[in-house]
C-alpha cells in the first residue's frame, strides 16, 4: 500500500494532463448543449436572409432600370424613380428593427452558457471532467463566437448588399432616395455585423457567469448592448477619423454629414441651416418652411442650398460642412470591428478568469 | 380504525375546497416570485419616460411657438416652423427617426420576459409540485398569478404609452394648421405604442408568453417562441388588419379633409364610371394630356396628373381613414387584442387544471 505510486486521477484544476483530452471532442458536447440556440438562429437569419434576397433583388431592378433610364427627367425615368424609391418604404422600417437581430443572437445564445450550468447544478459535473474547466468553458465559447460570427458574416454580406442600391454614388443626381452607407445599415454589414453579436454573446455569457440566472443574464445583455449601440451610433462613430472640413457646397450625396456651420467674415455666425428669415432678407424666392436637411430623405426636392449658398456667398456668408467621405466605409468598418472583437475577447477573458477563479 | 369519518384532506385536485384561502394571499406570493422582473420593467420604462420627457418638453415649447406665432407668414414665425421642422427630420426620436420604430421592440421583450417565466420556471425546476399542491389550489393560483401580472403590466404600460402619445402629439396634427408646419399621420409606426394599443400589445405577449411556457415548458424557448409569435402578428396587423378595422371612407376630392394627417389606404381612377387604373396613371396617359414638363418637382406627381386628367373625364378616387377615427381604431385593437389575451389566459389555466401533477 506505501508502495502504490500509480498516478492519482489527474486534478481538474490541474492545466497540465499528463494525456490532455483533445479539444475537438468539446465540438460534439458543445453542439449537443446548445443545438437548439444555433438551429432557432439559423432558422431566424434564413428567414430574413430569404426576405432580404427577395426585396433586395427587387430593390437591384428598380435601381438598375431607373439608373440605365435616359434622357434623365423625363415622365418615363421620373415613374421608374418612383418605383426605386417605393421600393425603400417596404424596407425602411424592417431595416431598423434588423439592428436588434444581433443582440437577440448574441445575448441568447451566450447567456446560457454559464448561467445554465450554473442554474441547474449540471455545473459541478462538467466542470469536474478530466477535460479541466478553464479549457471546458473557453472551448464552448470560441466554438460558439466561431459559429456565430461566420453566420453573422454570411448575413451581414447580404445586408450590405440588399442595401446597396440606396447608397449608390449619384442617386440624389437623379432623384433617387439615397444614404450614406456610413449611416444607416453600417452596423449590419460584413464586419459589424458579426462583431456586434460576438459582442453580446460576450457579454450575454459574462453576464450569465455573474448572475448566475439565465433569463436576468439575458436581459442584462440586452441592457448592456443597447447602452453599447446608442453610444456608438450617437457618440463614437463620427469620430473614429477625424472629419474633412470643407467649404465647397457640392458635398457627395453619400457622404455622412456631421456637422454644418456658417461664418462670416472670418467669424462663426450661426450652426445648421441658415434661418428662412435669413434667407427671405438676402435671397429672392419665397421660401416654404418645409425643412432641407442633409438628410436626403426624399430625392423628389433637389436641394435648394446651392441657390441659399450663391445668394448669401456676396454678404460675406460661407458654408462650411465637417463630413466623413464614403471612402471611409471600409477604414471605419474595421475600427468599429476591430474595438468590438477586442472588447468581446476581453469580456471572454474576463469569463473564463471567474470560472477558473470560482470555488468548485 | 373502521368508523373513522374524519374528513380527508381536501383533494388538490378539488375545486370546492371547504375554507378558500383568500385571493389577495396570493398577491405577496406573486410579487415575490416576479419582483425581479417587475423591478426591471419599472427601471426600463421609468428611465425612458424621464427620457421622453426631457425631450418632450423642448418639442412642445418648439411647436406651440410655432403655432401661436401671428403673422404666420412673417419670417420669424417662418423660423419658428422651421426649427419644429428639422426636429422631425433628423432627430433621433422625431417622427421620422428611428427612434419610433425601436419602440415598437418594447412590448413583444416586456410581454416575453416576464410571462413566460410564470409556469415555465415552475416546470422547469420542478418547484410545481410544491406550488400547485398548495390548499390554494392549482387552477386558482396560475389564474391569480396571471391575472395580477397582466393588470400590473397593463397600468404600467398604459401609463408610458400615454407619455409617448404625448410625446409625438405635436407631429401628428389635429390642431390649427400652421402653414408649412410639419404633419404625420397618428395612424403611422407609433398607432401600436398608444395609451389603448401598447398595454394591449403588452398583455398579448405576456399571456402569448404564458402558454408558451406552459407548452415548452422552458423559460428560454418560451420568450424565443414568444418573440416569433408576437413578430407575427405584430407585422400581419400592421401590413394586413388595421386598415380594415372599420370600411375606409371614399372621396374623389383632391385635397383630403385634413390633407396631412388621415391615413390613405388606396387610390384610383375612373374613366366615365368605369375603372380606368390604379395608383399613378400610366406613361401613355400622361404623355398625351399633360406637358412635357408636368411632371413637378417637389410635389407629389399624383395631384399634378390629377389636375390635367381631370377636362378628360378621369376622376381620381382615395380610400382613406379620417383623423378622427383614431380613438375608435385603437379601441377596436385594444379589444381584439384584450380578447386575444383573454382566451390565451384561459387557455393556459385549462391547460394547468389539465395536467396531471
Amino acid at each position: 500500500m506505501t508502495a502504490l505510486t500509480t498516478p492519482s486521477l489527474p486534478d481538474s484544476e490541474d492545466d497540465a494532463d499528463p494525456r490532455p483530452l483533445p479539444w475537438r471532442r468539446m465540438a460534439g458536447v458543445t453542439w449537443r448543449q446548445h443545438r437548439a440556440a444555433l438551429v432557432g438562429m439559423a432558422v431566424l437569419l434564413g428567414a430574413l436572409a430569404v426576405w432580404l434576397w427577395i426585396v433586395g433583388a427587387s430593390a437591384h431592378h428598380a435601381w438598375a432600370a431607373a439608373t440605365a433610364c435616359r434622357p434623365v427627367g423625363s415622365a418615363d425615368c421620373q415613374d421608374l424613380a418612383a418605383a426605386f424609391n417605393g421600393t425603400w418604404d417596404a424596407m425602411s422600417i424592417p431595416a431598423v428593427l434588423l439592428q436588434v437581430v444581433p443582440a437577440l443572437i448574441g445575448a441568447f445564445t451566450g447567456a446560457p452558457v454559464l448561467a445554465r450550468e450554473l442554474e441547474t447544478g449540471t455545473f459541478r459535473f462538467a466542470w469536474t471532467q478530466g477535460f479541466g474547466r478553464r479549457r471546458w468553458v473557453l472551448a464552448k465559447l470560441v466554438a460558439l463566437a466561431t459559429v456565430l460570427a461566420a453566420a453573422g458574416t454570411a448575413f451581414g454580406a447580404l445586408v450590405s448588399w440588399g442595401f446597396q442600391p440606396f447608397s449608390a454614388l449619384g442617386n440624389q443626381d437623379l432623384g433617387l432616395y439615397g444614404d450614406s452607407p456610413l449611416v444607416g445599415q453600417f452596423s449590419l454589414r460584413e464586419v459589424t455585423f458579426p462583431a456586434w453579436t460576438l459582442t453580446a454573446f460576450a457579454a450575454g455569457a459574462l453576464a450569465g457567469m455573474l448572475i448566475r440566472r439565465v433569463v436576468p443574464a439575458i436581459a442584462a445583455a440586452l441592457a448592456t448592448y443597447a447602452g453599447l449601440a446608442i453610444a456608438a451610433a450617437g457618440l463614437l462613430r463620427e469620430r473614429y477619423l477625424p472629419a474633412l472640413v470643407t467649404s465647397n457646397p457640392n458635398v457627395p450625396g453619400t457622404a455622412w454629414i456631421i456637422g454644418q456651420w456658417w461664418t462670416k467674415g472670418g467669424r462663426f455666425a450661426f450652426a445648421g441651416n441658415p434661418s428662412p428669415s435669413l434667407v427671405g432678407q438676402f435671397c429672392n424666392f419665397p421660401q416654404s418652411g418645409v425643412s432641407k436637411t442633409g438628410g436626403g430623405l426624399s430625392g423628389a426636392a433637389p436641394a435648394p442650398a446651392p441657390t441659399i449658398q450663391q445668394c448669401l456667398a456676396p454678404h460675406g456668408y460661407v458654408q462650411w460642412t465637417s463630413y466623413q467621405p464614403t471612402s471611409r466605409l471600409w477604414p471605419f468598418q474595421w475600427i468599429e470591428g476591430g474595438w468590438l472583437l477586442a472588447l468581446s475577447v476581453l469580456l471572454i477573458a474576463a469569463t473564463i478568469w471567474l470560472v477558473h477563479r470560482r470555488a468548485a | 380504525m373502521t368508523a373513522l369519518t374524519m374528513p380527508a384532506r381536501p383533494d388538490a385536485d378539488g375545486d370546492a375546497s371547504p375554507r378558500p384561502i383568500p385571493w389577495r394571499r396570493m398577491a405577496g406570493v406573486t410579487w415575490r416570485q416576479h419582483r425581479a422582473a417587475l423591478a426591471s420593467v419599472a427601471v426600463l420604462l421609468g428611465a425612458l419616460a424621464v427620457w421622453l420627457w426631457r425631450m418632450g418638453v423642448p418639442l412642445h415649447q418648439a411647436y406651440a411657438a410655432a403655432v401661436a406665432c401671428h403673422p404666420a407668414a412673417s419670417a420669424a414665425c417662418q423660423d419658428l416652423v422651421g426649427g419644429f421642422n428639422s426636429s422631425a427630420d433628423g432627430h433621433f426620436m422625431g417622427s421620422k427617426g428611428p427612434g419610433g420604430v425601436l419602440l415598437q421592440v418594447l412590448p413583444a421583450l416586456i410581454g416575453a420576459f416576464v410571462g413566460a417565466p410564470v409556469l415555465a420556471r415552475e416546470l422547469e425546476t420542478g418547484t410545481f409540485r410544491f406550488a400547485w399542491t398548495q390548499g390554494f389550489v392549482r387552477w386558482r393560483w396560475a389564474l391569480g398569478k396571471l391575472v395580477l401580472l397582466a393588470v400590473v403590466l397593463a397600468v404600467a404600460t398604459a401609463a408610458f404609452g400615454a407619455l409617448v402619445a404625448w410625446y409625438f402629439q405635436p407631429y401628428g396634427g389635429a390642431s390649427p394648421q400652421v402653414p408649412g408646419l410639419f404633419e404625420n399621420s397618428p395612424f403611422g409606426d407609433l398607432f401600436s405604442l398608444r395609451e389603448v394599443t401598447f398595454p394591449a400589445w403588452t398583455v398579448a405577449a405576456f399571456a402569448i408568453a404564458a402558454l408558451a411556457g406552459m407548452l415548452i415548458r422552458r423559460v428560454v424557448p418560451a420568450i424565443v417562441a414568444t418573440l416569433a409569435v408576437y413578430a407575427g402578428l405584430a407585422f400581419a396587423t400592421a401590413g394586413l388588419l388595421r386598415e380594415h378595422y372599420l370600411t375606409p371612407l371614399v372621396t374623389t376630392a383632391v385635397s383630403l379633409p385634413g390633407a396631412s394627417t388621415a391615413w390613405v389606404i388606396g387610390q384610383w381612377s375612373t374613366l366615365n364610371g368605369r375603372f380606368a387604373y390604379a395608383g399613378d396613371p400610366p406613361l401613355n396617359l400622361v404623355n398625351q394630356y399633360c406637358g412635357s414638363n408636368s411632371g413637378a418637382k417637389g410635389g407629389p406627381p399624383g395631384a399634378v396628373f390629377t389636375q390635367c386628367l381631370a377636362p378628360h373625364g378621369y376622376v381620381q378616387w382615395t380610400s382613406y381613414q379620417p383623423t378622427s377615427r383614431l380613438w375608435p381604431f385603437q379601441w377596436i385593437e385594444g379589444g381584439w387584442l384584450l380578447a386575444l389575451s383573454a382566451l390565451l389566459i384561459a387557455v393556459t389555466v385549462w391547460l394547468v387544471q389539465r395536467r396531471a401533477a
